[in-house]
């Protein structure tokens, strides 16, 4: 078989003529697919503000040990602990200030 | 436009439903299934219709579009395979014989296309299918024309080379 006979094969073939409820079966399958709600979309609002509140802490944690890494004790991680603690404390405001417009609207009773 | 308008889009389902069964005919070789695959087809181009910009023709836009569902499709319902019954009535004339000889010939072709490998199926399928100019089959498929010419080349080698194995094992096994 050369590729005039491959040629003449592939280009002759009788077409299917599409079976008689064909078209009405697609457009019920249309029909059903526009009735179904949209997909929800990825929830961008709490997503990052979580994403940003976990790289604070992490950054928050960081610092608190590069601060008692030095320190042999233990005994004095409480001490650093509660030294830092007003900036943890002031992060751990700010981030409930960034959240409250989000998360907010849902603690609110509705009526 | 069209987007969300279910009485426009059945005049769409009207006017391309021949193409679509017959395309994804072609990829499948099997008629229930290439309906369900055209369906298939119809809907996400029904759901992706707010998308089409008119930058390519709307012929261009469905078959491309068309050609990624039954891609996905063909993937999930596993590989087409060849299978060719050769049952033949007793008493037949030479004449008929040969005919159905040759039908038998023309369909192993089509199926042996159908089991390429995607890379060489698809340019392989589409050029032949209503007869697509090189330019047209290079633009569904996105690819340049001279590796589209490239893989239609050796899509014919590959199926002249099973072609040919074929009938060894079938004078083989006669």
């Amino acid at each position: 078989m050369d590729g005039v006979d491959l040629d003449r094969i592939l280009s002759s073939e009788e077409p299917l003529s599409p079976s008689s409820g064909f078209a009405a079966g697609v457009m019920d399958a249309v029909r059903t697919a526009s009735e179904q709600p949209p997909p929800l979309p990825f929830p961008w609002a709490r997503f990052l503000p979580g994403v940003a509140a976990c790289v604070i802490w992490a950054i928050a944690g960081v610092a608190v040990m590069q601060g008692i890494e030095n320190d042999d004790a233990l005994a004095i991680i409480a001490g650093r602990l509660a030294a830092v603690a007003p900036e943890l404390g002031s992060v751990a405001v700010v981030l409930a200030l960034c959240l409250m417009p989000i998360y907010g609207p849902r603690l609110t009773p509705r009526d | 436009m069209l987007a969300g308008d279910t009485a426009a889009f059945s005049a769409i389902v009207e006017r391309w439903q021949g193409r679509l069964i017959n395309l994804a005919w072609r990829f499948c070789r099997d008629r229930s299934m290439a309906e369900d695959m055209a369906q298939d087809a119809f809907v996400k181009a029904f759901k992706a219709l707010a998308t089409f910009r008119g930058e390519a023709l709307f012929s261009t836009w469905l078959t491309a579009l068309s050609l990624n569902c039954f891609r996905t499709s063909l993937r999930s319902r596993g590989p087409v395979t060849v299978n060719l019954d050769l049952w033949r009535p007793a008493g037949l004339e030479p004449s008929a014989l040969t005919t159905i000889e040759n039908r038998e010939r023309d369909e192993l072709v089509r199926q042996l296309v159908a089991t390429l490998p995607p890379r060489y199926r698809d340019p392989m399928v589409l050029f032949y299918f209503q007869e697509m100019s090189v330019a047209e089959t290079a633009r569904v498929l996105g690819l340049p024309d001279g590796t589209l010419k490239a893989r239609l080349s050796r899509a014919r080698d590959l199926v002249g080379r099973r072609y040919a194995a074929r009938m060894s094992d079938r004078k083989g096994s006669a």
